[in-house]
């Protein structure tokens, strides 16, 4: 799992694989990607019915507008850790992941190898029990 | 006293009238995308413009959806080279805008149906043609355009345009 640190949406510099020990999804997105903003709502519930010692999501949105970013995450209630990366698909992490699409997920297992792109709810699932 | 030769004269005339209108050019294209998908949330669109030759910068702009494209100068770039790319890279052209020297739309490639030429020293046009706006808009603009030969022909090498400024 690549070592990036970013900011995160309450101002603090988080190091996505200082997680690394539980299963990591990483999300990215952006507050204009209408298909993204229905998926945040997706894994919201999804989040909520995970067990928070065998997996993470974090959220890694390349809103160029902090603000727009904010208000995104305020809308779609999201409570899980949310990164900021204000390039577009410029952005750094969005090139060293190669996203060329949003949304865009990666999930990485417990050593922090990636083990599946864009994968389902269900996928998620039965991976982690 | 030794006189130059009449051709002589005509072939610098035309050498000069060649020079200006190789020129003639578009300096921008402002591409509205559409598609099944989200066109803005992939990268495909600005990765195909960049890797053009004479695209000098790619600005997209969220708020209306658009790609700003800015040429380099001298190009001999001709709308379809925008259709064909953003086609390439998996969508559609919803509009075109395009900014262009005066002299380009002299050429006899491009027909005006909307607008008249003016003075300005850059002209903005929309391009009307089938695979340039969308289909919607294509179904209304033959039946508005039905007495014009050259809309219905469908040739891809002649442009319909509409002068906006």
């Amino acid at each position: 799992m690549p070592s990036v640190t970013l900011k995160s949406s309450d101002n603090k510099e988080v190091n996505i694989a200082s997680f690394q020990g539980k299963y990591i999804l990483i999300d990215f997105w952006a507050s204009w990607c209408g298909p993204c903003r229905l998926g945040n709502k997706k894994l919201v519930k999804l989040y909520a019915t995970l067990n928070p010692s065998k997996i993470e999501i974090i959220g890694i949105s390349i809103d160029t507008d902090q603000n727009k970013w904010l208000k995104a995450i305020d809308k779609d209630k999201i409570f899980f850790l949310q990164l900021l990366d204000p390039k577009g698909f410029d952005a750094k992490t969005a090139l060293r992941f190669g996203v060329d699409d949003l949304p865009s997920k990666f999930l990485f297992n417990d050593k922090g190898i990636l083990v599946l792109k864009n994968p389902t709810d269900e996928q998620i699932i039965n991976l982690i029990n | 006293m030794k006189t130059v030769p009449k051709k002589y004269i005509l072939m610098f005339a035309l050498t000069i009238l060649y020079a200006a209108t190789s020129q003639a050019q578009i300096a921008k294209a402002e591409i509205r995308a559409t598609g099944l998908t989200c066109s803005m949330c992939s990268n495909a669109i600005n990765k195909q413009l960049k890797s053009l030759a004479d695209v000098e910068n790619v600005e997209i702009d969220l708020n209306t959806n658009t790609f700003t494209v800015t040429l380099k100068d001298n190009n001999s770039l001709k709308p379809s080279v925008f259709k064909e790319n953003v086609e390439k890279a998996g969508f559609f052209i919803g509009s075109l805008i395009l900014t262009v020297k005066p002299e380009m739309i002299k050429n006899n490639d491009y027909i005006i149906v909307k607008g008249k030429e003016n003075s300005a020293k850059e002209l903005q046009i929309q391009v009307l043609d089938k695979g340039y706006v969308t289909d919607k808009e294509f179904k209304k603009l033959v039946k508005f355009y039905k007495n014009s030969e050259t809309f219905n022909n469908n040739n891809e090498a002649d442009f319909h345009i509409k002068i906006l400024n």
